[in-house]
C-alpha cells in the first residue's frame, strides 16, 4: 500500500509541475470558429475620435463574456456550493497547498516528500514485516528508478518481468483450505508464505547477476576476438592499390592539425604605436603631476578677446599658445615651420626615437621576466640573453660604449660560471654581505639579479617580504661601500651601482609603497645626522642616495614624498655647508648636477644652485685687491675663497678635456687639475642651465646677472682653451639671459561672467472648464478616488451577480426536490389509488356475491 | 604662570631629584657617609677623605658632591659647624666646639672652595651639580643659622667663580638661572655685581662676557615679581624700587666701561640692554648715543641689535631717527640670512612698515628688495619674505600695481628699471618696476614657496598673514612637515635606468666621469 500511495503522491506532484504540453493542433480554431456571428457582436459607438486614446471597447461580445462569467461560476462559487454544510470534502493539506505552477519549486517538492515519508514511516511500522519488497521504491518524477534504470539498460530487453505474485499452487492451498496438512495454523502458514517469497526473490538476484557476469566476460573476450577478425581480412587489405597522390593530399587535409587559432600577431609597427601611446599617457599623467593646480593661469598672458557668449568649454586653453605662432614660414635653410615649431619637432622626433628605444628595452625586461616565471631553471641563457640585449642598445646613445662594451662582455662570459643558478634570499644583513663579498662587483650585480629572479613575489606570497628585504640591504650595502670609499675602490663602487640600477628599478617596482619608505626613511635618518652639524657635508653615500632617488621616481612632479624632501636636503646641504676641500666642492657640483637632473623636466629653480655657482666660479679669481660680493656659505676673503685660483705661472695649457673624476669626491688636497676641471664643469653647468632650463622663466636674468661680474673677473688666460671657449659660451649666454626685457605683470584677464542660463520653465495649463483647477497632488488623490469608486462598483456588481447565480443554484435546487417530492406524492397518490381501486373491487365482488 | 609652574615642577623634581641622587652616588662611597653620619661623634678623618676625593679627578664627582651635600647639610643641622657669618661668635664657637668642630669648619670651607672650581668644570652634569649644591648649601646654612641671615659671602664668592671662569660657564649658568628667578636672590646678586664689575671690558673680553651672561639671567620683568618666589624663606624682603637702583649703578658701571669692545662683547651689552635693562632704566634717553654709535660703526647683528633700541627709544621717549628707514633698508642684503637675528630683523620690519603713511615709493623699494632676496635665500626666509611682500602690497593698495600693470603698460617689454645698488630707498626706482621676482618664484622647486608665491596670479588675501608663527621656522621644519604629508603616492620613474645616467635629460654621467 505504502508504495503505491508514494507513487500516486509523486505522479500528482509530477503532473502538477510538469509543463503542460499539448498536441499543437488543439491551439489551432476551426474555420467555423472564427467567424463571429454579426448578432452576437454588441458596438460600442465612439461619439469622437481622441487621438493618441488606445480603445479597448469598441465592441464586445455579450453572449460570449456572459457564458464566460457564467462558467467560471460554476467552476468556483457552484463548487463551492455544492460541498457548503458538508463534511466528507476532499481536502489538500500537503506543504505548500496554496502554491501553484511556478510557485511549487524544488524545495517545495522537497519538503513534501520528507513529510510524506516520516509519517509513512510513523504509519507503516507495524505493517512493515507485510511489506514483502524490503527496499522502498524510490521514484523519481513519478516513476521509479528501477524504471528509469530499466530504461538505461541495454540487457533490459531479453529480461521479462517477473511475477511478483504468488503462485497458484501456493493460492489454492492457502486461500481454500483443502490439502491434508490444515492442521498449520495461519500464522505459521503466512510465515512460511513470506519467507519462501524472499527466497525466490533472492534466487532471481543471483540468477540475473550471474548472468550479467557472463555478459561481461563475453564482452570483455570481444576484444580479444576483433583482432582476428581484423586479421582476416587483412588479405583484402593488402590487395588495395598504393594510395596515390591525391588520395594522400586529401588524407592529410584530413588529418593533419589546421593551424589553431592564436591571437591575431601584432605587427611591430602597431608593438610601436601601442608602447608609443602608454608612454604618451604615461607622459601625460606626469606633465599634470608637474602642474601644481591652477598653475597654468599664467600672468600677463595676452589672451585673445573673449566674449561673454563663449561657452568655456577649454577650446581655446590648449590650443591657445601654439596657434599663436603657427604661422607657415621657412627657415635660412628652406625647412618648413617657425623657429620655435621646428626646435620643438627636433625634440619631439628625439624623444621619439629615445622612446622607441626604450619600448625595445622593456620589451625585453618583460619578455625576461616573462620567462623567469615558467623556466627557473634555465637562468643562464637567461642571464645572458637579458643582460646583453637589456645593456648594449642602450649604450649605443652613449659616447662611451666603445669602452665598455667589451669589457661587459668579458664579465658576461667569466661571470656565469662560478655564480649559483638559485640563491636563497639571505636572513641578515651580515649573510647578505657575506654572501656578496666572494665575488667581484658584476658577479655581485648578478647574485643581486638571480636573487630578485629567485625569490619574485610571483613564485611565492613569502617573497613579498624578501624583496622588501632585498631592497633595505642593498641600500644598506651601498651605504657601507660609499661611506668610507678609498681614492682607490671608488670607481669600482660605482660602476656596481651603475649596474645594479636596473636591478634597484625593478626592485622599487615590485612594491613601490615599501621600499620608497625604507628609502624615505633612510634619507630622513641621513637628514638627521646632517642637521646635528650642518656646517658639514653629509657623507658621500647619502649623495647616492639623492642619485637614486632621481633615477627611480618621478621627480618632475610637483609634490612628491620623497622627491620634495630630497630637494630641501639638497638646498640646505648647498645652502649651509661650508666648502673648504676638494671634497666638498666635488659633492656640492655632485648635489647640483643631480637637482638639475631633478628640475630637467619641470624645470623649476633651486636657488642654492646658483649660490653655489657663483661660489665656485668666485673661488676661481684670485683676487689680490678688489672684494667681490658673496654670500656664505662662501667666504668673501681669506685662504677659502680662493681655493680654486691658479697661480699666473702654472702650466695649463696642457690640461685636455676632462670630466669630474671620483676620486674628487673622497680627496682632499686641491690639485691644479681640479682646479681648471671644476671651472670647467662649472662653467659648462652655467651654461646648461640657463640654456634649457632658466632661460625660458620671466626673470631669470636676477639669477643671471650676478654671474655676469664674476665671469669678467675670471682670469681667463691662464685657462686652456676648452675652458676658455666654455668660458665665452657660458657669458654669451648669461649676457643674453641678462638682458631680458619683461612686461609688468598683470592680473590674468578675468573670465567673463557668463549669463545666467535658465532651464524654461513649463506652465501646464488646462483650459477645461468642467473641471475645477488642482494640484497635482490633489488631482492624483481624485483620480484615485475615481478608481476606487469604479472598482467598487464593479465588485458590487459582481457580488450581485453572484447571489444572483447563487440563488439561481438555490431556486434550481429547489424546483428540482420539490419536483422529485411532487412525484412522489403522486406515486403515492397512484399507489393508493390502485390499492383503493382494489379495495373496491373487492368490496364490489363482495356485494355481488351477497346478491 | 611659567614661574608657577616651575615652581610645582620643581616640587615634583624634588622626590625624582632623590632618586638620581641615590643612582648617581656609589654604594661605598654612600656606605662611608652613612656610617660618618650615624657614628655619635664626628669623624674629622673621614669627612676630609671624602672631600679630598672631590679633588681627586678619577672619583666620580657628582657623587661625592652628592654625598658632600647630605654630610654638610646633617652637619649644619647639627650645629657642628656654624654659618660663616658667626665669625664673630667664633671665640664662643670655639669655646663650646670640641676640636673637630674646627676640623670640620675647615673642610667645610675647604669643600666650598672646591665646588666652586667644579662650577666651571667642563663637564655639564658637574658643573650643574655643583652650582645646584652651593645653592642648597647656602639656603641649609640660612636655615640652620642663628641669626637667620643671607649667607651673602657664599653668593658672592659663587658670583666671582662665575664671572672669573675662563670658558663661559653655560651649564653652571643655566643651573644658575633657575635660582634668579627666586626674588632674594635677584636682588642679592645685584647688589653685589657693582662691587664684581671687571675694571675693563676690553682687556678681559671672557670676564667681561660672563658677567654680562649673569645679568642677562636676571630678569626683573613682570612673571618672576608676580611669580614672588624666594630661594630662603618668603620673609627676606624684596623692594622693586631698590632693585631697580641697584640695576641702574650696575648699568651704569658697564656704559662707563663701554668703549672700543669688541663686536662678540658689544653684541651681548645690546642683547642685555635688550631684554633686561631697558624697561627698568630711569632715563633710557641716555642710551641714544650709545646706540646711534653702535648703529653708524656696525653693520649686521649689532646694527639690527641697535635698531631696535633705537625703535624702542622711539616708541618711548619719542626721539626722531630721520634715516632709520634708509638704515633698515640697507640691512636687507643676501648676508643677513646667515645672521643670527634675522627673525629679530623681519620683526622689527614689520613693525617699521606698519604705519600706512609711508611714501609708497619708500615701501616699493622694500617689496622689491625683498622680492630679490626671496631669490637667494634659504627655503623659510623665502617663504616669509613672499608672506611679508603680500602683507605690504595689502597694507599699501597703491602697491598692487607692481603686480597689476595697467593694459597699456603691459603691452611693451622693459629691463626691471629698480637699481639695486642704489642706498636711498627712495631713488631705486622700484614702483616702475613690477614683481617679476614672484613669477620666477613660482617655479621654486619646493612646494611651499612656489605655493607662496601664487598669490599674484590669484586673487590677494583679504587678511593679512601672521608672520610672527613663520618666524620661528626653521629649514628643518619644512624638511619635517614635508615628510609628515599624510597622503602618500610615490610615483615612479616610467623609464629603466640601465646605469648611473638617466635615459633622458641625463646630467650627471654627462659632467661625471662613472661609467
Amino acid at each position: 500500500m505504502g508504495a503505491k500511495s508514494k507513487k500516486s503522491n509523486a505522479d500528482a506532484v509530477y503532473s502538477k509541475k510538469s509543463v503542460k504540453t499539448s498536441n499543437p493542433f488543439d491551439a489551432a480554431i476551426s474555420q467555423t470558429a472564427k467567424r463571429l456571428n454579426p448578432f452576437d457582436v454588441h458596438v460600442n459607438k465612439e461619439k469622437f475620435k481622441i487621438l493618441g486614446r488606445i480603445c479597448k471597447h469598441d465592441r464586445g461580445l455579450p453572449g460570449v463574456s456572459r457564458a464566460k462569467a457564467h462558467q467560471k461560476r460554476v467552476e468556483t462559487l457552484g463548487k463551492q456550493y455544492a460541498v457548503k454544510h458538508k463534511t466528507n470534502k476532499f481536502m489538500d493539506h500537503r506543504i505548500g497547498k496554496h502554491l501553484t505552477g511556478e510557485q511549487l519549486t524544488e524545495s517545495v517538492m522537497n519538503a513534501r516528500f520528507l513529510a510524506e515519508k516520516l509519517s509513512q514511516v510513523r504509519a507503516s511500522n507495524k505493517a512493515e514485516k507485510f511489506n514483502l519488497n524490503d527496499d522502498e521504491l524510490l521514484t523519481h518524477r513519478g516513476q521509479t528508478l528501477e524504471e528509469i534504470e530499466k530504461y538505461r539498460d541495454e540487457r533490459s530487453d531479453d529480461e521479462e518481468l517477473e511475477d511478483e505474485g504468488l503462485d497458484a499452487e501456493f493460492t489454492s492451498t492457502a486461500h481454500f483450505g483443502g490439502g491434508g496438512d490444515a492442521a498449520q495454523d495461519r500464522q505459521a502458514a503466512i510465515e512460511e508464505m513470506i519467507s519462501e517469497q524472499k527466497r525466490r526473490k533472492n534466487e532471481i538476484a543471483k540468477d540475473k547477476d550471474e548472468v550479467h557476469d557472463l555478459t561481461e566476460k563475453l564482452d570483455a573476450n570481444y576484444k580479444d576476438l576483433l583482432s582476428l577478425v581484423a586479421q582476416a581480412t587483412k588479405d583484402e587489405q593488402h590487395e588495395k592499390p598504393p594510395p596515390d597522390a591525391y588520395d594522400k593530399l586529401l588524407k592529410e587535409m584530413i588529418f593533419e592539425p589546421r593551424g589553431s587559432v592564436t591571437d591575431k600577431l601584432i605587427k611591430p609597427e602597431e608593438l610601436a604605436k601601442q608602447e608609443a601611446a602608454r608612454l604618451e599617457k604615461l607622459e601625460n599623467e606626469r606633465l599634470r603631476r608637474m602642474k601644481a593646480d591652477g598653475e597654468e593661469q599664467e600672468t600677463n598672458i595676452q589672451t585673445t578677446h573673449r566674449s561673454a557668449d563663449d561657452l568655456d568649454d577649454g577650446y581655446f586653453a590648449a590650443g591657445n599658445d601654439d596657434d599663436a605662432d603657427d604661422t607657415l614660414a621657412y627657415d635660412l635653410d628652406g625647412n618648413l615651420g617657425t623657429h620655435l615649431n621646428s626646435k620643438k619637432d627636433y625634440q619631439t622626433g628625439q624623444s621619439d626615437d629615445k622612446s622607441a628605444e626604450d619600448s625595445e628595452n622593456e620589451d625585453d625586461g618583460e619578455e625576461s621576466n616573462s620567462d623567469s616565471d615558467s623556466e627557473v631553471d634555465n637562468l643562464s641563457d637567461l642571464k645572458e640573453s637579458g643582460s646583453e640585449s637589456d645593456s648594449e642598445p642602450d649604450h649605443t646613445p652613449q659616447p662611451k660604449t666603445t669602452k665598455i662594451k667589451p669589457q661587459k662582455q668579458k664579465f658576461s662570459e667569466t661571470a656565469d660560471t662560478s655564480i649559483p643558478y638559485t640563491i636563497k634570499m639571505p636572513k641578515t644583513y651580515e649573510d647578505f654581505t657575506e654572501l656578496l663579498v666572494k665575488y667581484t662587483p658584476t658577479q655581485q650585480v648578478t647574485v643581486v639579479e638571480r636573487i630578485i629572479k629567485c625569490n619574485h613575489p610571483k613564485l611565492e606570497g613569502v617573497n613579498r617580504e624578501n624583496v622588501v628585504k632585498l631592497y633595505a640591504f642593498l641600500l644598506h650595502y651601498i651605504k657601507d661601500m660609499f661611506e668610507d670609499a678609498s681614492e682607490q675602490d671608488i670607481g669600482l663602487h660605482f660602476q656596481f651601482v651603475s649596474q645594479l640600477m636596473p636591478q634597484l628599478h625593478d626592485l622599487s617596482h615590485l612594491n613601490s609603497e615599501r621600499m620608497s619608505n625604507t628609502l624615505l626613511d633612510l634619507i630622513k635618518e641621513k637628514y638627521a645626522e646632517y642637521r646635528k652639524n650642518h656646517k658639514a657635508y653629509p657623507t658621500l653615500d647619502t649623495l647616492i642616495y639623492f642619485k637614486l632617488v632621481s633615477n627611480l621616481y618621478s621627480t618632475s612632479d610637483f609634490r612628491h614624498p620623497l622627491a620634495t624632501p630630497t630637494y630641501i636636503f639638497m638646498q640646505h646641504i648647498l645652502s649651509r655647508a661650508r666648502v673648504r676641500t676638494r671634497q666638498d666642492i666635488a659633492m656640492g657640483l655632485f648635489i647640483v648636477t643631480i637637482a638639475l637632473e631633478f628640475s630637467s623636466r619641470s624645470k623649476r629653480l633651486l636657488p642654492a644652485i646658483f649660490n653655489f655657482l657663483l661660489g665656485i666660479v668666485h673661488m676661481a679669481i684670485a683676487k689680490r685687491h678688489e672684494q667681490l660680493e658673496i654670500v656664505p656659505p662662501f667666504e668673501r676673503d681669506g685662504p677659502f675663497s680662493k681655493l680654486l685660483a691658479i697661480p699666473a705661472t702654472s702650466e695649463t695649457k696642457t690640461l685636455l678635456p676632462q670630466k669630474l673624476q671620483t676620486a674628487d669626491l673622497v680627496t682632499h688636497t686641491i690639485s691644479l687639475d681640479f682646479k681648471v676641471r671644476a671651472l670647467d664643469t662649472t662653467l659648462c653647468l652655467i651654461k646648461q642651465i640657463f640654456d634649457e632650463q632658466m632661460g625660458e622663466h620671466t626673470g631669470a636674468c636676477y639669477l643671471a646677472g650676478p654671474f655676469l661680474p664674476l665671469i669678467e673677473h675670471l682670469p681667463v688666460n691662464l685657462y686652456p682653451d676648452h675652458v676658455q671657449q666654455h668660458c665665452a659660451e657660458a657669458k654669451s649666454t648669461l649676457k643674453s639671459v641678462a638682458e631680458q626685457k619683461m612686461k609688468p605683470l598683470a592680473p590674468p584677464d578675468k573670465k567673463p561672467k557668463a549669463l545666467r542660463l535658465l532651464e524654461p520653465r513649463f506652465e501646464v495649463v488646462y483650459d477645461d472648464k468642467r473641471r475645477p483647477k488642482m494640484s497635482k497632488q490633489k488631482e492624483e488623490r481624485v483620480k484615485l478616488l475615481h478608481k476606487i469608486k469604479r472598482e467598487k462598483k464593479g465588485a458590487i456588481r459582481e457580488i450581485r451577480r453572484d447571489t444572483a447565480f447563487v440563488q439561481d443554484l438555490k431556486l434550481k435546487q429547489q424546483i428540482r426536490s420539490d419536483k422529485e417530492r411532487h412525484e412522489k406524492v403522486k406515486r403515492i397518490y397512484q399507489e393508493a389509488s390502485v390499492q383503493q381501486g382494489e379495495l373496491n373491487e373487492l368490496a364490489r365482488s363482495k356485494k355481488r356475491k351477497k346478491f | 604662570m611659567k614661574q608657577t609652574n616651575l615652581a610645582k615642577k620643581s616640587v615634583n623634581k624634588q622626590t625624582a631629584d632623590l632618586a638620581v641622587k641615590r643612582a648617581n652616588v656609589p654604594a661605598d662611597l654612600q656606605q662611608k657617609a652613612n656610617d660618618f653620619l650615624n657614628s655619635s661623634n664626628v669623624n674629622a678623618k673621614d669627612l676630609k677623605e671624602i672631600v679630598y676625593l672631590l679633588e681627586n679627578p678619577d672619583s666620580n664627582a657628582v657623587g661625592v658632591m652628592h654625598v658632600l651635600e647630605v654630610i654638610f647639610r646633617n652637619l649644619l643641622k647639627r650645629k657642628i659647624i656654624l654659618a660663616v657669618e658667626n665669625k664673630k661668635n667664633k671665640a664662643k664657637a670655639k669655646a663650646q666646639a670640641k676640636e673637630s668642630n674646627a676640623k670640620c669648619q675647615i673642610l667645610y670651607n675647604k669643600a666650598w672652595s672646591l665646588l666652586l672650581t667644579n662650577l666651571s668644570s667642563t663637564s655639564k652634569e658637574e658643573a650643574g651639580v655643583a652650582i645646584k649644591i652651593c645653592m642648597q648649601l647656602i639656603a641649609a646654612e640660612a636655615k640652620h643659622s642663628s641669626s637667620n641671615a643671607w649667607p651673602v659671602e657664599r653668593l658672592r664668592s659663587i658670583l666671582e667663580a662665575l664671572i672669573n671662569s675662563e670658558a663661559t660657564p653655560t651649564a653652571a649658568l643655566a643651573e644658575f638661572a633657575k635660582y634668579t628667578c627666586c626674588l632674594d636672590v635677584l636682588q642679592l646678586t645685584y647688589e653685589l655685581l657693582p662691587e664684581l664689575a671687571p675694571n675693563s671690558f676690553v682687556d678681559t673680553p671672557n670676564i667681561a662676557f660672563n658677567y654680562l651672561a649673569i645679568i642677562n639671567l636676571l630678569d626683573l620683568g613682570k612673571t618672576v615679581l608676580n611669580a614672588k618666589q624666594y630661594h630662603i624663606g618668603p620673609e627676606s624682603s624684596f623692594d622693586y624700587e631698590q632693585t631697580r637702583q641697584l640695576l641702574n649703578t650696575a648699568w651704569n658701571g658697564i656704559i662707563a666701561a663701554c668703549s672700543g669692545l669688541d663686536e662678540k662683547v658689544h653684541r651681548q651689552v645690546l642683547v642685555v640692554l635688550l631684554e633686561r635693562i631697558l624697561p627698568h632704566l630711569e632715563n633710557p634717553i641716555l642710551l641714544t648715543d650709545f646706540l646711534m654709535d653702535s648703529l653708524h660703526q656696525f653693520d649686521g647683528p649689532i646694527a639690527l641689535l641697535a635698531l631696535q633700541g633705537i625703535f624702542t627709544l622711539m616708541q618711548q621717549q619719542n626721539i626722531t631717527y630721520p634715516d632709520v628707514y634708509q638704515k633698515l633698508y640697507n640691512m636687507f642684503y643676501p648676508r643677513m640670512f646667515y645672521n643670527k637675528y634675522k627673525a629679530r630683523l623681519f620683526y622689527l620690519a614689520d613693525i617699521f612698515l606698519t604705519s600706512t603713511h609711508l611714501p609708497e615709493s619708500l615701501v616699493a623699494a622694500f617689496v622689491k628688495r625683498l622680492a630679490r632676496l626671496a631669490l637667494k635665500s634659504p627655503t623659510e626666509d623665502a617663504i616669509i619674505m613672499i608672506r611679508f611682500i603680500c602683507n605690504l602690497l595689502l597694507r599699501h593698495t597703491g602697491l598692487q600695481r607692481l603686480i597689476c600693470a595697467t593694459g597699456a603698460a603691459s603691452a611693451i617689454e622693459i629691463a626691471d628699471p629698480y637699481d639695486e645698488t642704489e642706498v636711498d630707498p627712495v631713488k631705486a626706482g622700484a614702483l616702475k618696476s613690477s614683481l617679476w621676482e614672484l613669477l620666477l618664484l613660482q617655479k621654486h622647486a619646493v612646494p611651499d614657496v612656489a605655493n607662496a608665491a601664487r598669490f599674484i596670479t590669484k586673487s590677494l588675501p583679504i587678511v593679512e598673514f601672521d608672520l610672527s608663527s613663520l618666524l620661528e621656522m626653521k629649514e628643518c621644519d619644512i624638511f619635517d612637515d614635508e615628510v609628515k604629508k599624510e597622503a602618500k603616492h610615490f610615483t615612479m620613474a616610467h623609464e629603466r635606468p640601465t646605469n648611473f645616467g638617466l635615459p633622458q635629460f641625463d646630467v650627471v654621467t654627462k659632467y661625471w666621469d662613472i661609467l
